[in-house]
Parts: structure tokens; sequence; C-alpha cells
């Protein structure tokens, strides 16, 4: 990538009370190497938040434009996500363990257990979970360091681990086992997050573990199986297979991403995977699910546990819409459609100067007005678009060419206006449309702030900026989270205390036989 | 001694000396789901929803066998029913007034196993019978925009009253706050959430923001509700009490978005789009290949677009036996430790040269060649392969089901979210028409009188 002079812009929403505004900054910059733009993209220079979230009196007046100003606010005291912390947790008194590496499925059921209040527990074997060393391209300086310790680990692993304590165990030792089953008798789940059949060989999988707990709700979080034909794999040298194996066995991979009518193959127009490990939350959410669900079956009805088998393909296998069922049904293999939906019109982001701009509604009563609203700039819409009989029939809308004709239209309007301008007339509709957003006018969008989606913990890895659970706004048990990242083995001690009564000493002398 | 694990009976001796796959197989035995209890059997919910999102949220509950209402505006129904892929794709009826429309294969997989009501709540009388509803079941989701249901007493103002153990929930895209009226898809939530910012190609590579194929954020905050819903339950078991849950779908993608919004915080970083390859461990990517596996073949699906394999060696000896396989020991030489492979610069180098080894092969050419050396490749499955290729087939996770109305219909939903052993979930039925079930519950479960019901279906109330 060419180095040397360049310009670099900075844009942000800002909210000024009764109105979103943007504030461009430029700056130029010579940049020779990656050192000469550390120095400007600190928080020095751009604090979390730039500007205040919008004050109470301004969101009481957007409650009054539909005469909901009393229910508004029966809502926010009720619901309001600073009330939570003061609020009861749903799951107060489950205990769960997980033990697991490398992937971000068994770990985030194990933060939603932790969020709505089980004692969640997460075991790493002495030498830690390798996800803890990973970072950004690498990059030391973006991991955080303990503050006691200055131990450091990857911002995947903190913000992954949400009201979990930190155990060291090592299971491939028999006085680890040993330490393992005890803890065991004691819990109401254990997620397995290791490779297929891992803990059965140790003697410690379900069918074991069955007979000294009965109670136990055993869920086992995986790629694709740990039993048939495709079961999770590793290398010949012992390399884990991940994410984003999942996405490209499941078809998810074959249908996301730009076509090569829309962009040149091998430069965009490719078969494209999801920017984070989406099977692995997909699956993970589900696994919380079926979890909970076994375990009101077990409370409410037979007081046994049982085995539970969960998989970030057919997770998202499950989730992929109609998409297999249309290969059944005419042996359709759905194809990418880069920014568009093949099933709506208009349901789409296009370009436009600044960026994208996302554009929704397919009912009549929406497309209409979103054609009334870009014919105002642009009068050849109506005559393109509203006079084409074709297009005047809902269903019909949606066939390709449909397609292609009224987004090269409507691109045709967005390519002269920025985001912002976009945003504003086409809510003058009311229409549900938005910019795409980047993470930094994420955190600065003033709803999320007002909520907040965006929050700031005290961590031992120093204040973190966290994405909020979207479970945290309810009137009883609010889920939350209460701390994020621990460093390893923080809480070996105590635990081993609390759950199975292990003197300091005795910790020690497994520590000594490497087996803690 | 918590060690001594010893099988009780003979059953469970063979149990325990089993492979590992086999016991696996029999303990979910797939296709065996019926001679097996459900979980939430006897918690009865209401769907007052539409589109994807909420609707997912109660069909959830319904294949872990809760039973799931759902309630629709009479003879129109959901808003889904009338969307399905470039228009395609079709199963009739719609409803018994309108025979030659049908409902779109966009309805798929939302609303799996319920009872179809029609209802409509503007009328004074309908809201008396929305009440008893209310009276005999443990919960409801709703999405209409903030204030709706109250202005119409049927919010959870109202309704904890009525029933003190009642689960409400609202599911919508933003909430209270200066947007609490702002509308939402599922594709909002992609795009002002964070998701297509980190999605797709970097422009570098001539990409562009890069939208999910599937409506990933409807249903995965329909899941996290579930997820919300039944810890609320557990909660009920405890207390008795009921609650109101709030929940914007638009807020879940910033949820998964892993370290972006963390790296932002404390290091001002704004986390931008890496294409096909990831951005914290290298090799993990996926590469294109010279020629396809079915240059024949009649579809272009197949024909142009079988050239993707996805090919993972992050760890030093993988990724020195692939820099041996591709003839290029050099870049093991250059980039010895993963930190150094890593690196962007060093990414784009590495990655040009495997696409560089693989243009004169097929994709199966390269896996083949790879996993015989012991690395990790796939090729990038399409619809038919993922079919075709046995896995999901033995698992159960895609299958036929023979529905009572509408007939074979090729499913991948319900029985691939997570195999249970002892009380699995199930498929029983897509979906029914509008209003399907209107008979079932009016009368033989409210009482109302046939004659009452005609009456009101006349008039279109239901």
């Amino acid at each position: 990538m060419e180095k040397g002079h360049r310009a670099e812009y900075v844009a942000l929403m800002t909210e000024v009370p009764g109105e979103v505004r943007r504030m461009p900054q430029k700056r130029e910059v010579e940049i020779k190497s990656r050192q000469d733009t550390l120095s400007l993209i600190t928080p020095e220079i751009r604090p979390w938040p730039v500007s205040p979230p919008p004050p109470p009196e301004e969101v009481k007046k957007v409650y009054a434009k539909r005469k909901a100003e009393e229910f508004g606010q029966w809502l926010e005291d009720n619901v309001r996500f600073e009330y939570g912390f003061g609020k009861a947790e749903a799951l107060q008194g489950f205990k769960v363990l997980d033990i697991g590496l490398w992937r971000l499925g068994h770990k985030f059921a194990a933060s939603l257990l932790g969020e709505a209040g089980a004692e969640v527990v997460c075991i790493e074997p002495p030498t830690g979970d390798p996800l803890r060393n990973l970072t950004p391209f690498g990059r030391e300086e973006y991991m955080l360091a303990d503050k006691e310790t200055g131990e450091k680990c990857g911002l995947d692993f903190i913000s992954e681990m949400v009201n979990q304590y930190s155990v060291t165990l090592n299971v491939e030792t028999e006085e680890g086992r040993e330490v393992f089953k005890t803890l065991v008798r004691h819990a109401d789940v254990l997620i397995d997050g290791m490779l297929p059949g891992y803990m059965d060989g140790l003697g410690i999988g379900y069918r074991q573990l069955k007979e000294i707990n009965p109670r136990l709700v055993y869920c086992w979080v995986g790629l694709r199986g740990s039993w048939g034909p495709m079961k999770d794999r590793v290398s010949r040298y012992g390399q884990w297979e991940l994410e984003p194996f999942a996405q490209c066995t499941n078809a998810y991979a074959h249908s996301t991403g730009f076509p090569q009518d829309q962009l040149p193959r091998g430069k965009g127009g490719d078969p494209t995977r999801h920017g984070v490990w989406l099977c692995d939350y997909v699956a993970g959410e589900q696994a919380a699910v079926n979890i909970l669900a076994a375990l009101y079956w077990r409370d409410q009805f037979s007081n046994e546990g049982q085995f539970i088998e969960m998989t970030s393909a057919e997770a998202m296998m499950d989730i992929q819409d109609f998409d297999f069922a249309w290969y059944g049904f005419n042996a359709s293999i759905k194809s990418r459609t880069g920014g568009w939906d093949p099933n709506l019109n208009q349901y789409e982001w296009n370009p436009c100067r600044d960026g994208y701009m996302m554009i929704g509604g397919q009912s009549d009563r929406l497309w209409y007005r979103i054609g009334m609203c870009i014919e105002r700039d642009y009068p050849q819409f109506g005559r393109l678009i509203h006079e084409d009989p074709f297009l005047k029939e809902v269903g019909a809308r949606n066939a390709l060419h449909a397609l292609i004709k009224t987004y090269t239209v409507t691109t045709r309007w967005l390519r002269e206006i920025n985001r912002v301008e976009a945003e504003e007339k086409l809510m003058d509709y009311e229409i549900a449309a938005g910019p795409i957003l980047y993470i930094d006018e994420v955190c600065e969008f003033p709803h999320f702030k007002y909520r907040p989606w965006i929050y700031t913990c005290e961590t031992d890895y120093g204040t973190v900026l966290y994405p909020t659970t979207p479970n945290c706004y309810q009137m009883r048990t609010p889920h939350r989270a209460k701390w994020l990242g621990r460093r390893l083995g923080k809480d070996t001690y105590e635990i081993y205390r609390r759950w199975i009564g292990l003197s300091p000493s005795k910790v020690d002398e497994l520590k000594g036989k490497g087996a803690i | 001694m918590a060690g001594e694990i010893r099988p009780k009976s003979q059953e469970e001796l063979e149990e325990m000396k089993m492979p590992y796959e086999e016991y696996c197989r029999k303990a979910f035995a797939p296709g065996n789901e019926w001679s097996k209890p459900e979980p939430l059997k006897g918690i009865r919910w209401l769907s007052c929803t539409m589109y994807i999102f909420t609707p997912h949220s109660a069909a959830n509950l319904a294949e872990l066998g809760a039973e799931v209402i759902k309630i629709e505006i009479p003879r129109m129904g959901d808003a889904m029913r009338h969307t399905s892929p470039f228009n395609e794709a079709y199963l009739y009826p719609l409803h018994d007034t309108r025979p030659m429309t049908g409902t779109g294969f966009g309805f798929l997989g939302a609303n799996v196993n319920e009872l179809y009501l029609s209802m409509d709540y503007h009328i004074p009388e309908m809201r008396e019978v929305f009440y008893r509803l209310v009276t005999m079941s443990d919960g409801l989701t709703e999405l209409y925009r903030p204030g709706t249901f109250d202005r119409w007493k049927m919010s959870y103002r109202t309704l904890q009253n009525i029933n003190p153990r009642f689960i409400y929930v609202w599911g919508g895209g933003f909430g209270y706050g200066p947007k609490v009226f702002g509308g939402s898809y599922d594709i909002l939530g992609q795009a002002h959430a964070g998701f297509a910012s980190i999605t797709g190609m970097h422009e570098h590579m001539g990409g562009h923001a890069t939208k999910s194929t599937n409506w990933v954020i409807d249903w995965a905050s329909g899941t996290l509700i579930t997820y919300g819903v039944l810890a609320a339950i557990h909660w009920r078991r405890k207390t008795g009490l009921g609650t109101m849950i709030e929940f914007s779908q638009v807020q879940t993608p910033t949820r998964f978005s892993g370290y972006s919004v963390p790296i932002y915080g404390r290091f001002g970083i704004v986390r931008q789009r890496w294409g096909n390859w990831d951005t914290q461990l290298c090799v993990h990517g996926i590469i294109l290949c010279g020629k396809s596996d079915y240059p024949d073949a009649k579809n272009p699906q197949e024909r142009l677009e079988a050239r993707y394999a996805m090919v993972s060696a992050f760890q030093d000896t993988d990724f020195k036996e692939l820099c041996s396989i591709i003839r290029r020991k050099d870049l093991y030489e250059k980039y010895r430790t993963h930190k150094d492979r890593v690196e962007a610069l060093a990414q784009v180098e590495i990655y040009t040269a495997l696409e560089k080894w693989a243009a004169d092969k097929t994709r199966s050419a390269v896996v083949k060649q790879l996993t015989d050396a012991g690395i990790l490749a796939s090729p990038l499955m399409n619809h038919r392969e993922c079919y075709e290729a046995g896995h999901y087939k033995a698992r159960g996770t895609l299958r036929w089901l023979e529905d009572p109305l509408f007939g074979d219909v090729l499913m991948q939903s319900g029985h691939s979210v997570g195999m249970m052993s002892k009380t699995p979930r199930r498929t029983n039925w897509i979906w029914r028409p509008v209003g399907g079930d209107n008979v079932k519950i009016y009368r033989d479960m409210l009482g109302i009188p046939i004659s009452k019901v005609e009456e009101w279906y006349a008039k279109a109330w239901i």
C-alpha cells in the first residue's frame, strides 16, 4: 500500500440539541510509517464521548410528538439502564463452568449466562487460552495490561469474558481431573468448548460426569459437530479449525458479498466472510437458550440434566432465511447480491457521496413515500420508476431487473448528496433509513449514548469502552456487565476454596505438580 | 471419592465402552425427537409480531415445545408472507378468501409450530378477547411503535394488573430515547450499528461495505429475546412475578463486534473492513483458485463460483508446511513468527503468493493437496453441496419435512439449533394460513360460540 502524503478526514455525527449536524475536520499529515499517525488517534485528541448525550428535556419533546409523554416517562422509570445495577439478577444461584480454547461460541454462551446473574467460572489451562494473545495485526500496543501484574491480554478476550471468574486447571493431569470432577458436583451447567471427544477421552465427558452429577446440563459448543462426516478437525500439527470455517461450509460465505456483475472478481466481486467470527456468536446465544430450556425442564419436571451439542455452522444455517428450502423448492442456489436484498424493494444500501446510505420500505405506502422524497430533488425518478407499470405491483418489484432499475435510479440521486443530507431528507418522509456508520460514529450516535448502548467499565485492565447487552433494559431482572476480562487465574484460590474447600497450601501443592 | 465412575447396569457398561461418536449419535438420535418430551411444555406465549425479528423470538420457544399463538391482521396477515426471493417461491393459499395468493418463502422458519389466530386489536370487543388470552398465557412479544399498545390499553402498564405473572416483551429498533419512534429493519441494524463498516473487502481491495446474505440481525436479536424470556421465566419460578423486557435490535450488532468498540475507546482506532482475511490470524483466509470445480455446469452459481477455498495455517508448523507446499520457503524465512505474518502488509504478500500458486488449479485440487499434507482447508460450499455433503443429513440438521398442509419442504431450521439428548427441538409444521386456528382458539380455548366467531369473521374483525 502506498505511503506518503495523505489527508485524513474525520467526520463525526454530533448532536446539537434538536438537530444532527456534521462536523468535518481535515488534517494534513505526513505519513511515512504508522508511527506518524499513532499520536493522532489517541482518545486525548478525541475522547469519548466527544459530545454529551442529549438531555432528557429534549427526549421528552420527542415523546410528546406522538402524545406518548406519559408512557415514555413510565418506560424510562421502569427499564432505564442506570437503574439496572440496583435490581435483582434472574439467574442468581446457578453455577456454570466453562472450559474451552480459541473459540468465541462457548465464551459468548458463558458471558450471556454471566450477564443474567449466574456465577460463571472460566477454566483455562495453566498456559491460558491462546485467544488471550490475539490482537489485530499482531500489535501488542493494542493489548491491555493488568493493573497489578502487567500481564497483557487481547481485546477480543477481554470483551468476551463478561462477569466470569478465571481459574487455571490442567485436566490432562490425574489430580487436575479429580479437582474438575469435584467442581462438577457443584455445577448446574458445564459448557465444553474443547475439541470433539477431548473431554470424553479424558474420562470427564458427559457420559462420565452424569454419573457424579445427574442434574448437570452439559453443552458442547463447536464448529460443525463432534460427530459426523465433517466434524471439527485439527491439522496434522495440532492447529484448531476456527471460524470463519463455519461460514464457509454452510453456504453463508457463498451467498454473501458482491456478485461479479457489480464488481470485478478478485477485486471485491467475490464470496465474502463476515468481519467477525459471526457464526460463533450465533451458536453461543442459541447454546445459552438451550441451556436455560434444559434447566427449566430439569427444575420444573424431571430433576435430570442432559447433553447438548451446538455448532456454529448449524446455528447459522438455522437462520439463513429460506435458503435451503429454496434449493429444495426449485434447485435455486442463492447468489450474492451485495448491499441489496433479493426479497424486498426497496431494501438495500447503495453508495452516496461520503459513504453508503441504507433505505428500506417495501409496502406501497412506504415505496411511494421514498419515491416522493427522491422526486423532490430528482424529478426523473417519478417518470422512470413510479410510471413503470411493472413496478407498480408489490411482488413484481422484487424481480432482479426491477431491483437493478430501482437502485440505479436511486443511486443516481444518492451520489450527489452526503449521508447526513440523505438521512434528513428521508426522515422528513418517515422512512426507515440510515447511513452506514463507522465504529467511531456508532460510539457517538446520540441515541446510542443516551440509552447507553456504549458504556464504560472500570476493569482490571483500566477503563474499557464496551457495548452493553441488549437484554439490559428490563423491569425486574435486567442483564448487566459488572466486569470484563480477568487475568489468568485471578480467582484460582478463591474459587477452589469456596466451591470445593481446597486450602491455599493445597492449591500451591497442586500448582507445583502442574495440575493447577 | 469423586473420581470413581462405575456403570450401574449392563446397558451403562456398554454405553461407556462405545466409541464417542457412536455414543453421540445414540444420545441425540436424529429423527427420534418425538419419542422424547418437550422442555417448555405448558408455556403459552402470544406472538403479536411481524417480519422476522420478533416472530423468531417466539418461534424459538415453539421449537422447544411452548404453545405459541401467532396473532395476525385479518386476511392480510404478516407482511413477510408477501415476500419471496425474486418473487418466485410461494405456497398456497394465504387465506381461504384468497386462494390465488400464496405465502412467500420470506415467511419461512420464523413462525414454525405456532397456532394462527387473526384479530383486529382496534375493535373494542376484540380487546376483551385479547385480555382473556392474556390471563391464560405466560407472556407476549409485540413489535408496535412504542406507545401504540399503551394507547390501546394493551401495554404492560395495563396487563400486569390482569396477570402479575405475565412476561411482556417489546422488540423494536431503538427503544426509549431520542430515536424512540425510529422504524427499523434488519438491514438498518447491520448498517447503523457497525457491522457493515467492518464487513467486506477493504477499499484498497476494491470492495464496498457488505451485507450479510441473511437477515442475521433480525434472527440473532430474536434469539437474544428468547434468552431474556427464559431467564425471566427462571426468575418467575422463584418469585411468581412477571416482567417487561424492552429490546432494541439495532444494539445487537454492536454487542457482536468483538474488539471494535474497546479498541476505539482506548486507542481511537476505527476498525475497518479486512475482506476475506482475518485481522488477528494469518494464514486464515479465503483464496481465489484459478479453475472452477464444475466448468460445464449449467448453473452459473456452480460454473463460475466454485473457485474459492478457505485456508488456515497460522501456527508456525502449519505455516512452514504451507510455504513448502506452495514452494515459497522464503516466505516462511521472512515471516517466521505469527506476529510478523499477521501484519497487514505481510498478509497482502502471503495471500498474493497463495493465490498465485492456486492460479492454475481447481478449488478441489487446492483443498485436496493441502488437506493431504495435513493443513486445514475447505471449499466454500454452496447450498447444493451442503445438502449433498451427508454431514448435515446424517445429523438431521437438513431434512425434508412433510408439512401437514403444504407437503414436502426442505427444512434447515429447528433441528439445526443444537441437539438435546433428552428434550430435543422439533419442527411440526412450517406455518398455516392466516387465521388457520381461529376456531381452535376462539371456540375450543375461549369458549366463544361458533356463530359469534362466524359473525366476527364476516365483519373481518378476525
